[in-house]
């Protein structure tokens, strides 16, 4: 990462990468989002069903700040694409919403993973963005300036 | 009428039509008080299909079900079946079924964990034979899957093929397939698709099939369902279903006009989406009959009544029930299972209440098939057809969505016609337009959700968990993919898939080639690499 670009960036909310983890095709939810993201600035690049290699790959290459996934399946899946995101994006933050078992909550929060139902408020989801890719570029400051 | 009426620009329904504070006679259109004075049983429908409505033919429990291997998806059948529901719907897993995959292609085995988890695996006949094992498919009225179009000739062929092996006369079979475009053409768009047309073809040629060789069976049910869970609203989704209708008459007047009278009324078995607006949803299944009988005569001068008559399946809005205290659900369950009763459904399925969170856990099935049950046998509701008939409110709405329905179907033939707003975008720009205002006003607040975005405190006395499948459905999924591939006759299996796609590219009907592909045990993603070869891809027209 140059750090010419990292000052082209800082005026911008933060670049997004949005996935659905299943082979479900729902795109309603997901929808709401991103246009939720976009109306409050950040920009974001939408990838549709994604495996985690694919997710892994295109987090590095867009070098975004954050990974929005939209859910609706086993657990196991989501934590793939997390231990391929901790491999090869470690500073990039995870935010993740659709149909969420309320059991698999605690285990994804403990993965430093926030989690949106459906119903959540968009500024909760926001707030949360913002706050996710301040922590990233705070980070990103300090390697630079190390 | 007057201002007393009350102010008409702060109430509307949920599709923006402005309501007044009370209705009177002057509100009702001639035309619309007419027809909202006739019988039921009779054209133009609007009081009910049936001149008895259910003192003779009670409405069908009919609740979607499946996961996991298909040992599990026949427990949950014979659970529901047990516990009061007459008729059964086997839900496939979206994973594969969707994309036409095996469980074996790579996109599935990079997220082999999620296999089963929406539904049943099921790759060949086998899976249909141990799914079906023991339940007498003779005596139901079975949706036995297929509810996306490249998937229908597979599962029905599936279906078909195990009544015959057990001696059934399929002249005598009762069902409904379902193939319907505004699943994976709006609201589900999988991996791969093939192209609108081909889907048509497809589609048609199962009408004709069933038309020749199944004629209690509904061929293809067109899920209006999808597309008013999409976005689209009361009388959008209404205009789309009379479109997608048209262009599946349109294609049976072009082949065979003389089947056209028989064949609409096998066309004639639909389904719609009633959500949380009571009063619209009722009136927008009254305006629906009378817009079946309008579209037979006008547009290809059918008045037969048999044809004529609309017989709807209600699935109630999973998009309307909530993830934050999931009980509520069932209290929204029941107000809109009441609404389609009142507004004269043949046949219900009740989202359930951990809709938002998980696919359904034994309870939540069981407590939808008692708010179905409760309905019928405890509120005399079911005693008089249409007891909401000749309310100035009713007929005023059912009048006023059927006008605006036409508008928008008009607007539909304008732009080319059904496959036309699919292929473009519009219909989806539509629905996404009405999914954003939406979510937007529960947001804001202007649009209250209970326990969403109002009473949102919780003093429920247990955590509510969501309902998890079997584990290790991907590996006992490869494992059957293996004894089928082994222990079939390979080259019959080659040759009858030679034949699917040598019928494929030529003119004549494929659901023989399917019937023998389907005996011959051709595998789910066999059928669909046939197809992706010779149909080609559908490009998606909607992107982020």
């Amino acid at each position: 990462m140059e750090g010419a670009d990292l000052i082209l960036n800082v005026d911008q909310p933060g670049k997004v990468l949005f996935a659905k983890t299943a082979l479900d095709g729902h795109w309603r939810g997901p929808a709401v989002v991103v246009h939720v993201l976009r109306d409050a600035g950040f920009e974001v690049i939408y990838l549709g069903m994604a495996t985690a290699d694919e997710i892994a790959a295109a987090a590095v290459q867009e070098d975004v700040d954050l990974v929005g996934l939209n859910v609706g399946g086993s657990l196991a899946v989501v934590m793939r694409i997390l231990d391929k995101l901790d491999v090869s994006a470690p500073d990039v933050g995870v935010m993740l919403g659709g149909t969420i078992q309320p059991q698999h909550r605690s285990a994804l929060e403990a993965r430093g993973v926030s989690t949106f139902p459906p119903g959540s408020m968009f500024s909760d989801i926001v707030e949360q963005a913002r706050r996710l890719v301040e922590a990233r570029r705070g980070s990103k400051r300090d390697v630079t300036s190390a | 009428m007057s201002s007393e009426q009350g102010d008409s620009d702060r109430y509307f329904t949920a599709s923006g039509i402005p309501l007044r504070g009370w209705y009177g006679p002057e509100d009702v259109p001639s035309p619309a008080r007419e027809a909202g004075a006739g019988s039921p049983g009779v054209p133009p429908y609007v009081r009910g299909a049936y001149p008895g409505m259910y003192r003779t033919k009670p409405w069908r429990v009919f609740q979607l079900s499946g996961h996991g291997n298909p040992e599990d998806e026949r427990e949950r059948i014979l659970f529901l079946l047990s516990q009061g529901e007459t008729g059964f719907i086997m839900e496939h897993d979206r994973n594969t079924a969707d994309h036409l995959y095996n469980v074996d292609h790579p996109e599935v085995v990079a997220r082999r964990e999620d296999v089963g988890q929406t539904g049943a695996v099921i790759q060949s006949v086998r899976d249909y034979e141990t799914i079906l094992d023991g339940i007498d498919i003779g005596h139901y009225y079975a949706h036995p899957g297929g509810a996306v179009v490249q998937h229908a000739p597979f599962a029905l062929g599936c279906y078909w093929t195990v009544a015959r092996r057990r001696g059934l006369d399929l002249s005598r079979l009762s069902g409904t397939g379902q193939s319907d475009f505004f699943l994976t053409y709006l609201g589900c768009i999988p991996k791969r698709q093939i192209p609108t047309e081909a889907g048509i073809r497809l589609n048609t040629d199962i009408i004709e099939f069933c038309g020749r060789y199944l004629p209690r069976w509904v061929p293809v049910s067109i899920a209006a369902y999808n597309a008013a869970d999409t976005g689209l609203n009361a009388y959008q989704e209404l205009a789309a279903l009379f479109a997608n209708a048209a262009v599946y008459l349109d294609e049976i007047n072009r082949r065979t006009p003389e089947n056209l009278t028989r064949l609409a009324y096998m066309v004639g078995g639909i389904n719609l989406r009633v959500g949380m607006d009571f009063f619209e949803d009722i009136c927008k299944m009254r305006a629906a009959r009378k817009m079946w009988v309008e579209l037979l005569r006008r547009r290809y001068g059918i008045t037969d009544p048999r044809a004529t008559r609309l017989r709807i399946h209600i699935v109630t809005a999973g998009s309307a029930l909530a993830y934050q205290q999931p009980l509520n659900n069932i209290a929204r369950g029941t107000i809109m299972a009441m609404a389609s009763v009142l507004g004269g459904t043949q046949s219900l399925g009740v989202a359930t209440y951990d809709e938002a969170m998980s696919i359904p856990s034994e309870h939540a099935h069981q407590m939808s098939l008692r708010i179905q049950q409760i309905i019928h046998h405890e509120t005399n509701i079911p005693a008089v057809a249409d007891p909401l008939g000749g309310s100035h409110y009713v007929e005023a709405l059912t009048a006023e969505l059927e006008a605006r329905a036409w508008e928008v179907f008009e607007e539909i033939e304008s732009r080319g016609g059904f496959a036309a707003v699919l292929d473009e975008g519009w219909l989806h720009d539509l629905a996404a337009g009405n999914q954003l205002d939406l979510a937007d006003a529960v947001n804001r607040g202007d649009r209250k959700m209970v326990g969403v975005n109002a009473f949102v405190e919780d003093v429920t006395p247990w955590e509510m968990t969501g309902f998890e499948p079997v584990e290790g459905v991907w590996d006992q999924s490869m494992e059957r993919l293996r004894l089928v591939r082994r222990e079939r006759d390979g080259r019959a299996a080659a040759t009858a898939l030679r034949d699917l796609e040598t019928a494929c590219r030529g003119d004549a009907n494929i659901m023989p080639a399917v019937m023998e592909a389907v005996a011959a045990q051709a595998t789910l993603g066999e059928f669909g690499d046939v197809f992706s070869e010779v149909f080609g891809d559908w490009k998606v027209p909607i992107s982020f």
